[in-house]
């Protein structure tokens, strides 16, 4: 039986620029995959091909069977399944916290009003946000926001869920409850694709690193192996770099 | 209980005409005055049966005091004594009001049509600017490039100019006057009809410009997530950015809103009788032509500090936190 997510040789390029040059991987069921790489190598455009926001040049990605990139397939039927949260949460600015979990809901999938709230209200208790329902994303912290953007994805209930870099936009106070909503969720056994540079995190939560650099995946494997026993110089380096970083800041 | 039910509850009670300052009591007793004066002169004109009311035209105050008074100040004041300079003054504000008052009905009747004009096209516009803002913001080449033809060429030549193609140079008035029932009764006749569809192509063209801007103050990760749903790019559009940008609007809206007001008195030169109209008659067989246009400004200034306060409050009540509402214009 093949995996939930086949990426095979994808390539894209921007102009001139070659962005990704031939990745190839793929996650099984529960899979929690931590994505890192240095800035401009990939990371983003890769989780943007998979759900189709970015159209890529040549390869194939399989989502639970479906070709992804087939050439008639229906994006939206495909994005449906897959959850995405973004560096800037992208909250609908003009819809209370319940309305931006129910808009697809009802609007996407249909389903009757009250019966998208009820869901709707289940997901922000989730993640911890109920009393804060009714608010509109102004009235809400960066934390906050992002919560419900995760919220936002998950009512539709996806396959899979792509992160690109949840957290970055964060003050670093408030990335704590980010990523425990997040650590709950790979615990809960929701694959998860994540480009994120939170080294505490990919311990506690991942199966599987990838290390993207100069368009290819570089370097892939358990967190415990990359962090001691890394194939390549240059992760090591670029890793100890993060670590580092980390206990700094 | 959260912070903006706490907000709600505190809010509830109070009526609104509590709080307000003897200076908003003053504007709302004028606009009740002028507004209440021209509902009783439209239905007296209109819907009274013969016999009720004072008859079509005929103004609510008799004319004949007014002068005999303007008179006998007058002749107070040429005979005159310690109080000469005053009577002359009175003479003069009587004379005028005796102008004035029989030209009122005539006005009356101009204002009921420069609002039909108004809002009919402001309205008729809307759904056009929608589609020509979107097209422009989110249309392949060919579509971008007509709405932005239409939109400059529109901007680009006077109004003026626009409506004498549509009433002199296309004849839009033969076709029109042979709809059925267009003229009897309720139904406008046909240089109103081309006055409406002038002023719709125009104001179009001009709410377009404001909804692209408004469109563009929607930060573009918004569709992005939209689509990442599954929401197709229609479905972003309506149900994410348009909400959003029609918010953002509302300042430009009662912007256009306001010179369409005004712009409804070139109406009068493809003869339709709206306010403009009905002065520009007035004073040119009275000779009066100062008094008139005068008083008519003041209709004109009445009916725009009006509307603006109307738009105002809508701007006030669509807000959301974050989104529209500026406090900026409050007085």
């Amino acid at each position: 039986m093949s995996r939930l997510l086949e990426v095979e040789d994808v390539v894209k390029s921007f102009g001139s620029n070659v962005v990704l040059d031939g990745v190839t991987f793929g996650m099984d069921r529960g899979d929690t995959t931590i994505l890192i790489g240095p800035s401009g190598s990939g990371k983003s455009t890769l989780l943007r091909c998979i759900n189709r926001l970015t159209e890529l040049d040549s390869g194939t990605i399989t989502l639970d069977g479906v070709e992804v990139t087939a050439p008639g397939a229906d994006v939206n039927a495909i994005r449906r399944d897959i959850g995405m949260v973004f560096q800037h949460f992208n909250l609908f600015a003009h819809l209370t916290a319940l309305e931006n979990v129910t808009l697809g809901l009802r609007r996407v999938k249909e389903v009757p009003k009250a019966e998208a709230v009820e869901r709707g209200r289940a997901e922000l208790e989730q993640v911890g946000l109920i009393e804060q329902a009714d608010q509109y994303p102004a009235e809400l912290s960066g934390g906050q926001q992002q919560r419900v953007g995760i919220a936002r994805a998950l009512a539709m209930d996806p396959k899979l869920m792509l992160f690109d870099e949840p957290t970055s936009a964060l003050d670093p106070e408030l990335i704590g409850e980010v990523l425990e909503v997040m650590d709950d969720l790979a615990a809960r056994g929701m694959t998860m694709l994540v480009v994120s540079h939170e080294m505490g995190f990919a311990r506690s939560a991942a199966t599987e690193m990838l290390v993207l650099d100069g368009g290819v995946i570089v370097e892939s494997g358990p967190p415990a192996q990359l962090f001691e026993a890394p194939e390549h110089e240059r992760t090591r380096r670029f890793l100890s770099r993060l670590t580092e970083m980390e206990a700094g800041g | 209980m959260s912070d903006a039910e706490g907000a709600q509850a505190a809010a509830r009670p109070t009526a609104w005409w509590t709080g307000l300052t003897a200076r908003q009591w003053l504007g709302y007793a004028l606009a009740a005055g002028f507004w209440g004066w021209l509902v009783l002169r439209w239905v007296n004109d209109w819907f009274l049966p013969p016999g009720v009311g004072t008859g079509r035209g005929q103004p609510f105050i008799a004319v004949a005091p007014i002068r005999a008074a303007a008179a006998s100040m007058q002749a107070t004041a040429a005979a005159g004594g310690p109080y000469a300079v005053v009577a002359g003054w009175l003479a003069g504000l009587l004379s005028a009001l005796a102008f004035v008052v029989p030209a009122l009905p005539a006005l009356a009747e101009g204002v009921w049509l420069t609002l039909v004009l108004t809002v009919a096209s402001i309205t008729l516009a809307f759904p056009i600017a929608v589609l020509l803002s979107t097209a422009r913001v989110y249309g392949g080449a060919g579509v971008r490039w007509l709405a932005l033809a239409y939109t400059e060429l529109i901007r680009g030549t006077p109004l003026l100019a626009q409506l004498f193609v549509l009433f002199f140079g296309l004849g839009l008035t033969t076709y029109i006057r042979a709809v059925p029932g267009v003229g009897t009764g309720f139904i406008p006749d046909q240089a109103i009809w081309v006055a409406v569809i002038g002023f719709t192509i125009n104001s179009s063209a001009y709410q377009s410009e404001y909804l692209r801007s408004a469109l563009q103050s929607v930060r573009p990760g918004q569709l992005t997530a939209a689509r990442a749903i599954g929401l197709s790019q229609l479905g972003g559009l309506r149900y994410v950015v348009l909400p959003q940008s029609f918010r953002y609007a509302i300042p430009g809206w009662s912007n256009e809103l306001v010179y369409l007001i005004k712009y409804s008195s070139l109406a009068a030169f493809i003869t339709v009788p709206e306010l403009f109209f009905r002065a520009q008659a007035i004073a040119s067989t009275t000779f009066r032509y100062t008094a008139m246009f005068t008083l008519v400004a003041l209709f004109y200034l009445a009916i725009v500090l009006s509307a603006s306060h109307v738009m105002h409050w809508v701007e006030r009540t669509t807000a959301i936190p974050g989104i529209g509402g500026s406090r900026v214009r409050q007085l």
